[in-house]
């Protein structure tokens, strides 16, 4: 069955965050700092506010006036008070009448700021490899730094050590519905309407950031016009809201383009240092160091380099490690979650690493990965016990395709392998609402879908399965913070695994209280002239027969189920400073690329693709392909043409898709999909999410194809003709 | 930004507008596909924009070896015409990837020139195919080959009164544009170029663009193209003086280095295949015996 | 500031609006004085194609038109174009090959290959009909489902 949401879409009948509107709207526009970096000496929004249109101006001085008690003390203050820490951080807000007015007034701001030097780049701060000692700078706002093992012994005795510096680059989620939200105060309640991931995360990110009560906040999702994690935490709400309040007004906020570039929370660049000691054949040691770009991240929050390091070590059992990372913070907006967040970074380096490894040994790769590859039972960095896992047989499918290539390859063309690995989230967990009706069956949920078809879809095939009704006969309903049932959001490849899994127990507390009532072990349902019939055994009745007088009057027979992360014992000696995350299941995928490289201007060519995923059971098959399909070519965008290029101004100089290059239709090689099924997740029959690993070994896939067809390992992202030719030694 | 739009629809009626006005005051909207950039950014704020929309010149027609455009003709028109690629192959190659199909249907060969972008695609091939441009203003009509009626970004010898009416492009030169972007849709070029054989020389024609203040046609290297049927190894000279030659700067897009890298092979591939879009000769008579 | 009344005929009806400056975008008309919220606002700078309209049958990026421009031709939306047996086709033919994920840049793609595949006759080459596509951008399907679905309207169309 099709998307029951695809044919409205397709005919633009769904209302996404730029189409709200409401009675009496304002529109409004960020008052944005000019500098990067520089304290605010005055502030004159006198200017703004005598302008035509303009309704209400909101700055750091408004806020007292406008919030209840402890919004100054928020962790992540609305505006900045005195520090600016990068170029375009939204300083005050205005709403006006007009778009255009509203514009205008905030280009009118001009604040009065005392410059301070900027940090653009990580080599601003650390020219080179930092000492434990350089931990102290301030600029230093996480640094993890752990040990397993003997690893110096196995390093100093180990017959071979492989050393390599690889260079990630920024790059941006670009979904093609930028952020917007419509803010309006209701009889005291401030509800905000919003293109968001995570209503329900949303109202707690604007409660600890204004100091509203959750209780009194309201949040509704829309239509999601492409999250890729950029949607998640609060933005623009806040601002919106704040204006709302001054103004007595609905107002609406939604960014340009260019304001989205400049203002993203996303990935940022690296550099890595991968170290491997190797003792016949076998790695026996790795040192990993990790320079991250966490742009204006604020002390205490390593999440980010804590959270990345671990992807260094890879999905592969590693004996001795020692691994440090320090966030490094620069005058750019916050780094902030992109679609596996650093993940495909993480995979560039090890895989490259590990495929110039292989190759220096004299050893095929698949199998050299396969020496090592995680197998269930294995611990992670973080000392997680890793699950069923499909490493292995990924390989091995990899392999059989490998060799068919091989055999075909034209002169010039060369095929690289990469692996990836990622776990699921399980968020806090969530909750879904089952509502049995005479005539179908409702699932009540807070989220919208984002675009991936777990919502709409996905969590109506996990009710079909269990219960026998057909998906033609089950609907997804949205409600919100108020009406509907809890759930984390859509993120972290958890929304079939996590929130599946409290739909297949509601369902099955369907089933079950049915069956009682039909004096049987088992039901199941199914349609008969557009009725619910009750099946049991020989046996067919009405739904409506089986129900209470009160579930008669209330609709239908409802049933809550919940899914909450588990909590964990885990060897805190083992886990990594302060960083422990609950995951769900560990899924593998494994990539091939064969591409063709220009030798004289450097350019790649991918001539077609394969991707094998581990995924435990495919429970809705098209979503898993479009899913793979998706990834691969936005990986694809990371390897060959996304980057964010700042000045040393920190300045963005591309904010925009004339500079900042997305994969378009002709740029997409065949791509292969195969599903490695069989070891078994946590989710519903099995599945493990599918979100986010298809993007996680592309831009390694690539390199290494590259690296096969010209002799030559490119070690920055992305591999631009200009890169390719320069590693080539064209210039 | 506001502005009131004057949309004429004779030449006269845009002449005379255009007289009327100060300088800054009113810009002219083609395409829109630069204009309006510049007015979303505030680059520019007229107080008048005169739209070109519903003057009489969109239109291509063929006058003997020649092929004349119509100033705000879209360049999809062009890309869809069967005769542009077959008889002005380099002009089809320039066109047909500028931007996308639907920013083609706006854009104009008009406003291309008149923008005068170093980057621009057009301007290497009418550099090439030694094209001309027929100018309308205050003072009557004026023809002038385009070389000398671009000067830099921004800039052309027009005066304030003064628009494009059509571009001549001589049609009887086999010719070809080959372009090197980080990505081929809707990017900029970081090098492009131009190469076309005009049998009424006979002479080669070498252009390059990327260059600033624009692109211009490089005489070195079309002066060591002494044949009709270069050798390999006089097509592999003639891009590497290009390449010493061309005056480049380092941007976003594209270092010096590379761009003077991407020139020499683009030199060299461009020539190649114009001399195998020309007509073959026929072959020797064997000697009588 | 020059604004005043303008006409303009949207999916065959003509529309009188008040008070329209000169400087609106016909995405702006569309979207908020008609009401039809069916064409997206994307990047605003012509490069992602959400905002394809038709104007006299032409894909247009309704964000780089001036309203007023386009005041005497017929400007047709997707909410025009899915009314139609062609744009009935594409939109079937999207919505079963899969290629409809978060959904923003779907009338845009629909309205873009449309145009190409109605005024009947013998419809063009898939790789011609996806050369009309290049301007339209998507970031959740990588494109594979859409190449699908390019044939399969071509097919239905025929």
């Amino acid at each position: 069955m099709t998307r029951r949401d695809a044919e409205p879409k397709a005919r633009g009948a769904l209302e996404y965050g730029t189409d709200l509107e409401a009675p009496g709207m304002l529109w409004a526009a960020l008052v944005r700092s000019p500098v990067a970096h520089g304290r605010i000496v005055h502030l004159d929004l006198s200017n703004a506010r005598k302008m035509p249109g303009v309704v209400a101006v909101v700055g750091p001085d408004d806020l007292r006036a406008l919030l209840p008690k402890g919004a100054l003390e928020a962790e992540r203050p609305v505006f900045p008070l005195d520090e600016i820490r990068y170029r375009g951080e939204p300083i005050a807000a205005v709403a006006a009448e007009t778009l255009e007015q509203a514009r205008r007034a905030a280009a009118a701001v001009a604040p009065e700021v005392e410059s301070l030097r900027v940090d653009a780049r990580i080599e601003d701060i650390f020219p080179e490899w930092p000492s434990e000692a350089a931990a102290r700078d301030p600029r230093v706002v996480g640094h993890v730094h752990a040990r397993h093992g003997d690893v110096d012994a196995k390093f100093r005795s180990a017959e071979l050590v492989h050393s390599e510096t690889y260079r990630t680059s920024g790059v941006h989620q670009v979904a093609i519905e930028p952020h917007a939200c419509l803010a309006e105060i209701r009889d005291g309640t401030f509800c905000v309407r919003s293109s968001t991931q995570t209503p329900f995360g949303l109202r707690e990110d604007i409660a600890s950031i204004l100091g509203i009560p959750e209780s009194r906040l309201l949040i509704e999702g829309t239509w999601v016009g492409g999250g890729f994690g950029g949607k998640g935490a609060a933005f623009l709400e806040p601002y919106a809201l704040l204006l709302a309040v001054a103004s007595g007004r609905p107002v609406k906020l939604s960014l340009t383009y260019a304001e989205e570039f400049e203002l993203g929370r996303t990935t940022l660049p690296s550099i890595i240092r991968l170290d491997t000691a190797v003792h016949r054949g076998r790695i026996v040691g790795r040192r990993v160091r990790l320079l991250l770009d966490t742009g204006a991240s604020l002390p205490g929050r390593d999440f980010a380099v804590g959270y990345s390091i671990g992807f260094l070590l890879g999905p592969y059992r590693t004996e001795t490690y020692e691994i440090e990372g320090f966030a490094l913070q620069t005058n750019k907006p916050p780094f902030g979650p992109h679609r596996a967040p650093f993940a495909p970074q993480s995979a560039f380096a090890l895989e490259s690493h590990l495929d110039g490894l292989a190759r220096r040994l004299g050893i095929d790769p698949i199998e050299f990965r396969k020496l090592h590859a995680w197998r269930e039972g294995d611990r992670t960095a973080y000392d997680q016990p890793v699950g069923p896992f499909g490493l292995e047989a990924g390989l091995e499918a990899a392999a059989r395709t490998a060799g068919r290539w091989r055999a075909g390859l034209p002169p010039g063309h060369g095929i690289g392998v990469a692996c990836g690995f990622w776990s699921t989230s399980v968020g806090a967990g969530g909750e879904a609402r089952l509502l049995l009706q005479p005539d179908g069956l409702v699932i009540l949920e807070g989220e919208r879908e984002i675009g991936n078809g777990s919502v709409v879809q996905g969590l109506a095939i996990v009710a079909e399965r269990v219960l026998g009704l057909p998906l033609d006969a089950i609907r997804v309903e949205y409600g919100d913070t108020a009406t509907a049932p809890f759930d984390s959001g859509v993120f972290g490849s958890r929304t079939l695994g996590a929130l599946g899994q409290a739909v297949e127990k509601a369902a099955r507390s369907l089933a079950n209280t049915l069956a009682t009532r039909a004096g049987v072990k088992v039901i199941q349902l199914e349609m008969k002239n557009s009725q619910v019939m009750v099946v049991a055994g020989r046996r067919r009745q009405k739904l409506v027969d089986l129900l209470t007088p009160a579930e008669r009057a209330a609709g239908g027979i409802e049933a809550l189920g919940k899914h909450y992360a588990p909590e964990r014992k885990i060897d805190l000696s083992r886990v990594l400073a302060g960083t422990v995350y609950p995951y769900q299941d560990f899924t593998a995928a494994v990539h091939l690329a064969e591409v063709e490289v220009d030798r004289e201007t450097g350019r790649v060519r991918v001539v077609r693709y394969a991707a094998f995923h581990d995924l435990g059971k495919a429970v809705d098959p098209p979503a898993v392909i479009a899913q793979v399909e998706g990834g691969v070519v936005m990986g694809l965008g990371t390897a060959l043409s996304e980057e964010m290029l700042w000045t040393p101004e920190a300045r963005l100089a591309n904010p925009g898709l004339l500079d900042y290059r997305l994969p378009r239709i002709r740029d997409v090689p065949p791509i292969h999909v195969e599903v490695i099924e069989g070891f078994a997740g946590a989710g519903p029959f099995g599945a493990k999410g599918i979100g986010e690993p298809p993007i996680i070994p592309v831009p390694a896939a690539v390199a290494n194809a590259v690296a096969d067809a010209t002799g030559t390992r490119v070690f920055e992202l992305p591999l631009t003709p200009e890169r390719v030719a320069r590693a080539l030694k064209l210039l | 930004m506001s502005f009131q739009l004057v949309q004429p629809s004779t030449p006269g009626e845009a002449i005379r507008l255009l007289s009327r006005s100060a300088a800054g005051e009113i810009a002219v909207l083609a395409g829109g596909t630069d204009l309006l950039f510049d007015l979303d950014q505030a680059r520019i704020a007229p107080a008048q924009v005169l739209s070109l929309r519903k003057l009489p010149w969109r239109y291509l027609r063929w006058e003997g070896n020649s092929l004349v455009v119509g100033s705000t003709l879209p360049l999809r028109a062009l890309e869809l015409d069967p005769h542009v690629q077959s008889r002005l192959p380099g002009l089809w190659e320039a066109i047909r990837d500028v931007g996308s199909p639907a920013l083609r249907s706006r854009a104009t060969l008009g406003g291309n020139l008149g923008r005068c972008s170093p980057a621009s695609d057009l301007i290497p091939i009418l550099l090439a195919l030694d094209a001309r441009v027929r100018i309308v203003g205050p003072s009557g009509v004026r023809e002038h080959p385009v070389d000398i009626v671009l000067q830099e970004s921004r800039r052309t010898s027009l005066g304030p009164a003064e628009l494009i009416e059509s571009v001549i492009l001589p049609a009887s030169a086999p010719s070809t544009y080959l372009w090197q972007r980080v990505q081929p849709v809707n990017d900029i070029s970081q090098v492009g170029v131009a190469a076309a054989f005009v049998p009424e020389g006979p002479h080669w024609r070498i252009a390059l663009g990327g260059l600033q203040p624009r692109a211009r046609r490089l005489s070195e290297a079309e002066a060591m193209l002494r044949s009709a049927r270069p050798t390999h190894l006089e097509m592999e000279l003639a891009a590497q003086e290009a390449a010493r030659r061309a005056e480049f700067v380092s941007d976003k897009r594209a270092t010096e280095s590379y761009r003077r890298r991407l020139v020499s092979v683009l030199v060299r591939r461009a020539i190649q295949t114009t001399l195998d879009r020309m007509p073959k000769p026929s072959a020797p008579r064997k000697a009588a015996r | 500031m020059s604004d005043g009344p303008l006409a303009l005929t949207i999916n065959g009806k003509s529309r009188q609006f008040e008070k329209v400056p000169d400087s609106e975008r016909l995405l702006d008309t569309l979207r908020w004085r008609a009401g039809l919220k069916g064409t997206k606002e994307g990047c605003r700078t012509g490069g992602c194609g959400a905002c394809t309209v038709l104007v006299n049958g032409e894909p247009t990026l309704s964000c780089l038109v001036l309203s007023r421009e386009v005041s005497q031709e017929k400007v047709t939306t997707i909410e025009g174009v899915a009314t139609e047996k062609v744009g009935r086709l594409v939109i079937k033919a999207f919505t079963e090959a899969g290629a409809v994920q978060c959904g923003y840049c779907t009338p845009g793609f629909v309205v873009a290959l449309a145009a190409q595949l109605r005024g009947g006759g013998s419809p063009p080459s898939v790789d011609t009909l996806v050369d009309g596509l290049e301007g339209n951008l998507c970031r959740c399907t990588g494109y594979c489902a859409i190449q699908k679905a390019v044939e399969a309207a071509r097919e239905a169309v025929k």
